[in-house]
């Protein structure tokens, strides 16, 4: 009996002193969210909808990751297919003429990404038939699911766009301006803690109460895409996953420190949500595609069109020159005009389409920085550039094009000097070499770095709001 | 009575802030997508006389190439335009139209462009929500529901007075949105954008689909409103569904239309009509060869040869415009279906029906590209195959001439261009769905509201948040 008395008061003593220190009271505070998160059904709701949504998301998105590479190997088995060109001559006794037929085959397209099950990105954009000889010719997009494109691409990045920040909102909004609705902040107060530290283990309480469900849910969805789908196996491809949920994690915590913001400047929770919820729409809605819309106002790039229309009247302009007075736009080799010529030719075009390659990639870095300006645009470009389906990649794959087309020319160059047969063999090997090429993923040192500006935005806004919090927080007049 | 909570309502609303918040972002995106919309028109608008221009010079007997006509409501609804391909190649020895290329447009990927729906669709949207979503339940908060009801009125006025109050200022926003982003439009399109009487009534019209859109949204956050006992459980009720409803379920349902209903992937169609295409040419050419040989050895003149091979030749084109024309359609089919599909599986959320309809009013949706696409297959079997035959025929190819001419004269493609009663005939069935949901939300609200007891003590919402 008195061994049980003696135990309990022991234990009374203990617990005592454990508050008396700082760290384990304090930490009580982050508990006591989490736990209330849980109480209130928050953090359940938060598991059930994002582990549903992520794997909705990621089984579309890899259905149309199957099918964008049944599409892709198609194209690839028919680059082996004949091409039939045959002419009959009917020769007659008072003359002849012929009949001609063929058949070409689609120019290659390139193999999409694995990681576009997962974060699509401009992954879709790069599924044309590009063929490269003198010119580069880009075929129209693929198509894709009727009416998608007047919507979000439903991928990991927008589910994490949308609902990381909501429920991240959720569970920041209560933190403060409950407290203050309620009357528990000014007990809270009155205990010997400081403001800094409270606001900092509330913050923390609520982001482990976004971060476990968020963690829990992103870890299904990526153990679903490698068990039924065969996806993401390689070491490299866990890296960037783990990146990947970094990255919505940090911008989930941006978003408790807005929520935490927002509720140290209301004094009620209605007037707070409210408020949470138009500064969401204008964040993740609004301001990423204003940012983008601005960069493609202050970088305008000519349209495809544009461009043909240049490259067809230096085209004209030089075989004018060179004696043929009819312009066609029949392939070059057919015109009877000489090869020096003809070289210009390319040269010229060469010019044009490069600066129209050069004006897009211009548009995407610009696109880029300044949508590092909102946290969702930040997001939405980081995530894309760490699953290797973003602006990174996609200069690449333009990147891939212009050099197999210069060491078409740079072939054709030497033709001239050179004699026929091996001239031949030489063109035609370059003709080969750009034929098959296909592009490499883009290697994660690369991803990383292309993906430094939008962390930076990210961990920028953080402290922003962070800080702001505090300050505002530290405002707060208890009488 | 009406009056006087209909004008409280008003007043409540005009003075908080949330409005003043909406209205002066939606000023400044309706400026800034106005005007890169109208830039962007009026690059679209040149692009397509340069296209003509290059094209005319370059059409041949043997191959034409044929643009899809710009939307004349574009700059306000971008619709599927942009992703779908807008050049057709007609070409006399082949039925396949396939489009010659495309813009490169990797931005569009990561944000889609935002236009006149998107501000109407989503922000309007959330501003109806916002607005409807604590009419009921706050009176009901505070005990002045009670009060209300304690005088001689009917509950469903009480409702429609909530309800009228939210739609008449959505109205006015409504418009002040719309006129605000036509005279953006126009003024900076250059005068490209052609605000004729069929045109503005087409917008007219949107406007009011529009409005329907935020009566149905409305309807849902009253009816919600009604039915919840706390403003807190009714806002993020609304808020999701809100969610749900405009943002996640549009996305995703393409793409589960797709799931479901596959598509044999363009690749793979293409591929099987070259196949096919290859095994007619290469059984042309055999019987060519034969009756090349057949002729020479019977020693005809070239003359009646000439008339032996184009009758031969139009057979042969006849063939293969039925085996290939079969191929093309099951696909065609196949699309129709997933597209019918997830028509189908999005049709409850009201953004989807409001672009639907917008669609078919601007002329931008997948019908009008069906429509046009379809036209172009009629012209090339109807206009320009005879028409290149007819040219083959009269040529006279052993005389030598050293470039035969090959420039047809053909009728322009008429591009369909439905009155303005057949494109509102198109938007029936978004528009029925949109009526349906009114109706069906309305009923939930007064049904919601009547089982409402005034004697049944509610907590106070001092004690309310004690308790959680």
């Amino acid at each position: 009996m008195t061994d049980g008395l003696n135990n309990l008061s022991k234990m009374l003593y203990l617990r005592q002193s454990a508050m008396a220190w700082g760290a384990p009271r304090t930490w009580l505070i982050a508990k006591k969210e989490i736990m209330a998160n849980i109480r209130n059904f928050k953090i359940p709701v938060a598991l059930v909808a994002m582990t549903l949504l992520f794997l909705l998301s990621t089984r579309l998105l890899a259905i149309d990751y199957g099918h964008r590479l049944d599409n892709w190997s198609v194209n690839q088995a028919s680059q082996r297919d004949s091409v039939i060109g045959s002419n009959v001559k009917y020769d007659l006794s008072d003359g002849d003429f012929f009949h001609r037929a063929g058949i070409g085959r689609n120019p290659p397209i390139q193999r999409p990404q694995p990681f576009s099950a997962l974060i699509k990105g401009m992954d879709g954009e790069m599924d044309r038939t590009v063929s490269v000889s003198q010119r580069i010719v880009f075929g129209a997009r693929q198509d894709e699911p009727a009416t998608s494109a007047l919507f979000d691409t439903p991928d990991t990045s927008f589910v994490i766009k949308l609902l990381v920040s909501l429920f991240a909102l959720m569970f920041s909004l209560d933190t403060v301006a409950r407290e203050k609705e309620v009357g528990t902040l000014r007990a809270m107060l009155a205990q010997p803690i400081r403001r800094r530290d409270l606001i900092l283990y509330k913050s923390l309480g609520a982001s482990i109460s976004l971060l476990a469900p968020f963690a829990i849910a992103y870890a299904s969805e990526i153990i679903y895409l490698r068990l039924a789908h065969g996806l993401l196996n390689s070491r490299e491809d866990l890296i960037r996953a783990l990146l990947i949920f970094s990255l919505g994690a940090l911008y989930g915590i941006v978003f408790v420190h807005i929520g935490i913001f927002i509720s140290a400047i209301t004094s009620r929770t209605k007037t707070a949500v409210t408020t949470a919820l138009l500064t969401w729409a204008t964040i993740v809605l609004l301001l990423p595609n204003a940012t983008v819309l601005m960069a493609k106002l202050l970088t305008p790039t000519p349209s495809y069109n544009q461009l043909n229309a240049r490259l067809y009247e230096a085209r004209r302009q030089i075989l004018q020159e060179g004696g043929e007075t009819k312009p066609t736009t029949r392939p070059a080799p057919e015109q009877p005009v000489s090869g020096r010529a003809l070289l210009r030719l390319f040269e010229v075009e060469r010019q044009l389409t490069d600066n129209y390659l050069a004006s897009k990639k211009d548009q995407n870095s610009r696109a880029k920085l300044f949508a590092a300006l909102s946290p969702a645009g930040a997001l939405t470009f980081g995530l894309s550039d760490l699953a290797g389906t973003g602006v990174g990649a996609y200069n690449s794959y333009l990147e891939l094009f212009r050099s197999g087309r210069d060491a078409l020319l740079d072939a054709l160059k030497r033709r001239l000097d050179l004699p026929s047969q091996t001239g031949d063999k030489l063109v035609q090997e370059a003709r080969e070499m750009i034929a098959t090429r296909q592009r490499r993923a883009e290697p994660l040192g690369a991803s990383l770095r292309s993906s430094i500006i939008p962390i930076t935005s990210l961990f920028a806004w953080a402290a922003i709001f962070g800080l702001a919090a505090h300050w505002r927080f530290k405002r707060y007049d208890v009488r | 009575m009406f009056r006087t909570i209909l004008r409280r309502e008003l007043q409540e609303t005009l003075s908080s802030s949330t409005l003043i918040f909406a209205v002066v972002v939606l000023t400044i995106l309706v400026l800034l997508s106005a005007y890169i919309q109208a830039r962007y028109y009026r690059r679209m608008v040149e692009d397509y006389t340069l296209r003509q221009n290059i094209h005319q010079v370059e059409n041949s007997g043997r191959a034409i190439v044929l643009i899809r006509p710009l939307p004349p409501l574009l700059p306000f609804f971008n619709g599927v335009y942009d992703s779908l391909p807008d050049e057709f190649r007609l070409q006399s020895d082949s039925v396949i139209t396939n489009p010659l290329s495309g813009d490169l447009t990797p931005l569009d990927w990561l944000f889609p462009k935002i236009d006149l729906s998107f501000i109407i669709g989503v922000l309007m949207t959330l501003l109806t929500i916002l607005l409807a979503h604590d009419t009921i339940v706050v009176d009901r908060e505070h005990g002045t529901l009670k009060l209300i009801l304690s005088g001689p009125v009917q509950r469903r006025v009480v409702l429609a007075a909530k309800l009228t109050g939210v739609i008449l200022l959505m109205t006015i926003i409504l418009v002040y949105v719309v006129l605000l982003y036509t005279t953006v439009v126009k003024v900076f399109s250059g005068g490209t954008v052609d605000l004729s009487v069929a045109n503005l009534s087409a917008l007219a019209v949107s406007s009011l689909v529009a409005l329907l859109v935020f009566v149905a949204i409305a309807a849902l956050g009253v009816a919600i409103s009604a039915s919840s006992r706390r403003s807190f459980v009714s806002l993020s009720l609304c808020a999701s569904i809100w969610m749900v409803a405009v943002l996640v379920w549009p996305s995703l349902g393409p793409y589960i239309a797709s799931s479901f209903k596959t598509v044999s992937t363009l690749e793979a169609a293409q591929r099987d009509i070259a196949l096919k295409e290859r095994e007619l040419i290469q059984a042309e050419l055999a019987e060519q060869r034969k009756t090349a040989a057949d002729l020479k050895a019977q020693n005809v003149g070239v003359e009646s040869a000439w008339r032996q091979y184009l009758e031969l030749r139009r057979r042969w084109m006849e063939r293969r415009n039925v085996e290939i024309g079969r191929l093309v359609e099951e696909r065609k089919r196949q699309i129709r279906d997933q597209h019918f599909f997830a028509r189908l599986i999005l049709a409850f959320s009201p953004y989807v029906a409001f672009k639907e309809a917008l669609g078919s009013l601007c002329g931008t949706g997948l019908e009008s590209y069906d429509e046009f696409h379809a036209a172009v297959e009629r012209y090339g079997q109807q206009e320009f195959l005879p028409a290149s035959f007819d040219l083959l025929s009269r040529q006279k190819p052993w005389l030598n001439a050293a470039k035969p001419d090959d420039r047809v004269l053909l009728r322009p493609l008429q591009a369909p261009s439905p009155t303005f009663s057949e494109r509102l005939a198109a938007a029936a069935w978004p528009l029925g769905v949109l009526i349906a949901e009114i109706i069906i939300l309305l009923t939930v609200g007064v049904i919601g509201f009547e089982r409402y007891d005034v004697r049944r003590s509610h907590a106070s919402p001092g004690k309310v948040s004690l308790r959680s």
